[in-house]
């Protein structure tokens, strides 16, 4: 049997140092096989979007062992990290944080760019072709529709061919119709690539077409369920 | 388990571990920051104004001094009247130094004097008397205000400068007497090409022709004046291998021999001199403009925070973060840079205009090189001195601290930042230092102006934490303008440092020039003499005594014996050093350039006294003896029982140090820096000067006119007439200064738009606020009012402090004045400064005072 893609053990995560430490995960423990289609599920509050950030190397965590692909997280730094996600780990965030400066084309282009990759200019075209708008290479954020900058942001999570894929309320910024469009489109890339996928919701619709279902609570793993086949 | 064909191996090898960190990292840190930095420098414009402001000032001070150097240098066998020029004092070059110069090339004999000039109806001016041949000008043209282009004139008549035809009130075709010879006024002098050359005079010029002064007896034996030898030499020869050859051929000659290329050196020296001093006063100004490129590059930077973390989401490293916005930062850097070099070229007419009387010669319009490298240089390394702390600390923050501290300030400069400001100081101070003719000075002056930064940033630390300590008003409007010296993100220290420097210079200048104006106007009239008489005739002493004693009875006349002389050798017997063998003149040993007065008297001279040594008694007849200023003695390390050797009236002779003296060089008399034994000068033939003290309300006139007429061959200068030349050459130097200062004050009020700028969020919202729990627009307006009051407030008391604390120390403990400011005109300049800061700050204000709250709180 292959090794997990993730593998975390005792995760932990404390913010804010003496009487102001807040311990926002309590000993985490998951894995998730490479090919995976993930949702974490949980109240405000309860470390959904911390897991996340612990898992995709945005933040270290306090405690525990944690191993991305046979990288040892708990042993990189800021940098490492930084390293480690670049062509890996593409990650989509509710409020799509596109760089407003920019179109979309260099949008898409700017994390295959950072890491090096030759042809990122005509690779970021052809994603945007993929999500539905090679009509929009040229345009700024400000000039996007919501749904339209979702799909930006997606085809910019998706363009370098990560292994590992995470979605933080892709959603929640917009309407039920558009957001269901972008949860087909984010599925269908996912599926095209057979990259793992990770998504925090707070929608149960949503979760019920992953094959796993993981609930927080607290700071702590509360529900591990199998929902695909 | 599925598996997908995008999995590569562990993430710990391949690229990862290199990624684009390479040669290529900086080419997409190029391509990523073009994208990302709006082509209209939104968010560094504060960066762009400050750079601009500061680099314009130091290119404008630089292409003007270049300017004006640039033109002494080209001008030079003009400005000198030939390609060398000897001159030596009180006789004419003997018929082997005549001839010595002859063979050397084409030459132009004259001489210069003081002397008088007056008008039948009794107005009378002193004049520098310049006796030109007929080969005069050798270079260059002699032009009247009529417009004819002349030589010497002819034999009765005098061409006058237009200042000595003012003050006589004549005008061609009327006669003046000049050393009592009656001369024809034959044209006004509209441009005499060898002006500058001619140096420092205590009146405006008259040529006459070059009989004259002998015709007139001016250059009796001992009568103070100069022979000058203006020589062109032969396309392609040396002037300085013949002016060596010349000196080595008659060493005791007392020659003062000058070339081309230092044809005015005093004026070139006062340009360098004034330069630096400007530019160091503008380097002070782009320090202040570092403040706002500081804030100015923290406030885009936070701007940007979400688009950092971004970065840094989609994989950028820490080195990707600053390569990014180290580029962006350096692109506006550079912008701003050429817009002020730009700028600065383009002042640089209107400086000259402004400045007028003061430089030498009017610069045009110029592009010198070195002075623009330098400006641009020097503004880079400020910029990078105060963008780099921030750029660091934006490197080092992790992504997910970016995401979520979205309301708090970056954090503290990592160490490296440190490093990096303490690298790009030592490189702007190295760079001042290698560029300054007086680095000691130089060191001193950036010494003093980061003391009086720390001074102001330390006492805008104390001013918010004072702040935060007081009791809060009870009044809202007042609680709340006290709260925002001291809230979170307040830039109550950058703006107290910021605009406390410019206003403290303001304060100080104008202290400093009202103070040295009124020692000038007030106290120096007190001690100083009323008249100096120069050339008085060894065999009239006492006719000139009883003139004056007959006109005024009261008045006190101190008559000095005045000689020229150069000191050729000095130090122990036998083991004397020759001052032409120096390879350079040490430092503060100015009498050992050229000649100097010299002077004998049976007793120690009035304001002087004896510090070491014994002084000669009355009717000494023994060998010859000196009494040497003690400074001079410590530079030159002399010892009692060393020997002096001059050279007089082309002769040498020694004498042997008897005593040593401390000058008070205050008493505004005649002070002597070698007085000689009496019976070691008194066979040289000489002439006397006169200091005349009338009693207070005397009138002045009749004694002028009656010496004028009584000795035609003596000089008699007014003091009232030179302090008026000082006080207009002090006012016009301060205009330069202020005009450097004013770029500090500017560059303060651009950091103050800053600070608005950056804090527009945290005002907006407060605003909001208010206005939604029934704040009036007055009611808003006057909370900024008190805010911005407060903070002027606190200027001024720190500007009056600081500016004025240092004007004491300048004209009391530097100069040794009175301590006599004119407080309404400092007042007012200081009050000036303020209410333009106060409107800059409202005016920036006003725009958050508009905004509609539903609006504002949907944004927020």
């Amino acid at each position: 049997m292959t090794s997990p893609l993730i593998s975390a053990r005792q995760i932990t995560l404390t913010l804010g140092n003496g009487a102001a430490a807040v311990p926002i995960l309590r000993g985490i423990d998951l894995d998730v096989p490479t090919g995976e289609t993930l949702a974490l599920l949980g109240p405000s509050g309860s470390g959904k979007s911390s897991l996340m950030a612990v898992l995709s190397g945005l933040e270290r965590a306090s405690g525990g062992a944690l191993s991305v692909a046979g990288a040892d997280f708990a042993a990189l730094d800021e940098d490492a990290l930084a390293l480690a996600r670049r062509g890996r780990i593409g990650i989509v965030l509710q409020a799509f944080h596109l760089l407003p400066t920019m179109t979309a084309q260099e949008n898409v282009a700017t994390p295959m760019e950072l890491a090096g990759t030759a042809d990122a200019w005509r690779r970021a075209a052809a994603e945007l072709g993929a999500v539905g708008l090679a009509h929009r290479l040229t345009h700024y954020p400000a000039q996007l529709s919501g749904g339209e900058q979702q799909r930006v942001a997606i085809a910019r999570a998706t363009a370098p061919r990560p292994a590992l894929i995470f979605a933080d309320e892709p959603t929640g910024n917009l309407d039920a119709a558009t957001g269901a469009q972008i949860v087909d489109l984010l599925f269908a890339r996912r599926a095209e690539s057979g990259a793992t996928l990770i998504i925090i919701t707070h929608d149960a619709a949503l979760a019920a077409r992953c094959d796993r279902v993981v609930t927080l609570a607290d700071g702590r793993v509360a529900s591990d369920e199998h929902t695909g086949p | 388990m599925k598996t997908g064909p995008m999995t590569t191996g562990p993430m710990t090898t391949g690229p990862m571990t290199t990624g684009a960190i390479t040669t290529g990292a900086w080419a997409t840190a190029w391509r990523i920051a073009r994208r990302d930095l709006n082509l209209r420098f939104r968010g560094l414009r504060l960066l762009l104004v400050c750079l601009a402001l500061g680099v314009g000032a130091l290119a404008a001070i630089g292409t003007l001094t270049g300017a004006i150097e640039r033109e002494l240098s080209s001008r030079g066998s003009t400005i000198l009247g030939g390609d060398i020029e000897v001159a030596v004092w009180q006789r004419a070059a003997t018929a082997p130094e005549l001839a010595a110069l002859t063979r050397a090339g084409r030459v132009s004999a004259g001489t210069r004097m003081q002397a008088m000039a007056s008008t039948p109806a009794g107005a009378a001016v002193p004049v520098e008397l310049k006796a030109v041949d007929g080969a005069y000008p050798l270079v260059g043209k002699l032009r009247l205000a009529d417009g004819r282009s002349v030589g010497a004139p002819p034999a009765g008549s005098t061409w006058l400068a237009s200042g000595a035809a003012d003050r006589l009130g004549v005008e061609p075709g009327a006669i003046v007497a000049i050393g009592g010879v009656p001369l024809r006024v034959g044209g006004i002098i509209a441009d005499e090409p060898d002006r500058l050359g001619e140096g420092f005079t205590l009146g405006p010029v008259a040529i006459v022709g070059a009989d004259l002064p002998r015709a007139a007896g001016l250059t009796a034996p001992g009568a103070m004046y100069r022979s000058k030898y203006r020589v062109a030499l032969p396309r392609g020869a040396n002037p300085l291998a013949i002016a060596a050859q010349v000196k080595a051929q008659f060493p005791s000659s007392g020659f003062e021999i000058r070339t081309r290329d230092k044809a005015s050196p005093g004026a070139e020296q006062f340009v360098t001199r004034m330069g630096q001093f400007l530019i160091l006063v503008g380097l002070a100004a782009l320090a202040i403009s570092g403040i706002g490129i500081g804030g100015g590059v923290a406030s885009y930077l936070e701007a940007r925070r979400a688009g950092i973390a971004t970065f840094k989401i989609l994989g950028a490293t820490s080195g990707d973060i600053a390569r990014i916005y180290t580029i962006q930062i350096a692109v506006a850097a550079l912008a701003g840079s050429v817009i002020g070099l730009i700028a600065g070229v383009a002042v640089t007419p209107l400086l000259g205009k402004a400045l007028g009387a003061l430089l030498p010669v009017a610069p045009g319009l110029v592009i010198d090189g070195a002075a623009l490298a330098s400006a641009a240089a020097y503004g880079l390394l400020v910029a990078f001195v105060f963008a780099a702390p921030p750029l660091l600390r934006a490197r080092s923050f992790p992504a997910m601290a970016l995401m979520r501290a979205r309301v708090s300030p970056l954090g503290r400069a990592a160490r490296d930042a440190l490093i990096a400001v303490a690298l790009g100081i030592a490189a702007i101070v190295a760079l001042a230092l290698a560029r300054a003719a007086q680095p000691l000075l130089t060191a001193g002056f950036l010494a003093g102006v980061a003391a009086l930064l720390a001074v102001l940033t330390g006492l805008g630390a104390a001013i918010r934490w004072g702040a935060a300590r007081l009791p809060r008003p009870r009044n809202p409007v007042l609680r709340a303008a006290l709260a925002n010296l001291y809230r979170p993100g307040a830039q109550t220290g950058a703006l107290v440092t910021a605009l406390g420097f410019g206003l403290s210079a303001f304060v100080m200048l104008a202290a400093v020039q009202t103070s040295l104006d009124r020692n000038i106007m007030a106290r120096v009239p007190q001690r100083a003499p009323d008249y100096f008489v120069l050339d008085v005739p060894g065999a009239q002493t006492g006719a000139f005594v009883a003139a004056i004693k007959a006109e005024s009875p009261a008045a006190r006349v101190r008559l000095v014996p005045a000689l020229r002389g150069a000191i050729l050798a000095y130090g122990p017997p036998g083991r004397m050093i020759r001052v032409a063998d120096l390879k350079a003149i040490p430092d503060d040993a100015w009498p050992l350039k050229g000649e100097r007065g010299l002077t004998y008297s049976e007793a120690v001279p009035e304001g002087n006294a004896v510090t070491s040594g014994h002084w000669w008694p009355a009717g000494y007849a023994g060998p010859p003896l000196v009494s040497i200023d003690e400074k001079l003695a410590k530079v030159l390390d002399l010892k009692l029982g060393d020997r002096l050797t001059i050279g007089l009236l082309g002769v040498e002779r020694s004498a042997t140090i008897a005593s040593f003296r401390r000058i008070d060089w205050d008493s505004l008399g005649f002070n002597y820096v070698l007085v000689f034994s009496p019976n070691t000068l008194a066979g040289a033939p000489h002439s006397f000067a006169a200091t005349i003290n009338l009693p207070a309300g005397s009138a002045k006139k009749p004694l002028l006119q009656r010496l004028v007429r009584d000795f035609p061959a003596s000089s008699v200068i007014e003091v009232g007439g030179v302090l008026r030349d000082a006080r207009a050459l002090l006012s016009q130097m301060n205009i330069a200064i202020l005009a450097a200062a004013s770029i500090a004050v500017l560059a303060g009020i651009a950091v103050l738009l800053g600070a608005i700028a950056a804090a527009r969020a945290s005002r907006l919202y407060d605003n909001v606020i208010l206005r939604v729990f029934g704040a009036s627009r007055r009611q808003l307006l006057a909370l900024q009012l008190a805010e911005f009051g407060a903070l002027t407030l606190v200027l001024a008391v720190v500007a009056l402090a600081l500016g004025s604390g240092i004007a004491w120390g300048i004209i009391v403990e530097l100069f040794g004045f009175d301590w006599l400011p004119d407080w309404p005109r400092v007042l007012a300049t200081l009050g000036g400064g303020l209410v333009l800061v106060l409107g800059f700050a409202l005016a920036g204000s006003l725009p958050l005072l508009r905004a509609r709250p539903a609006q504002a709180l949907r944004e927020l």
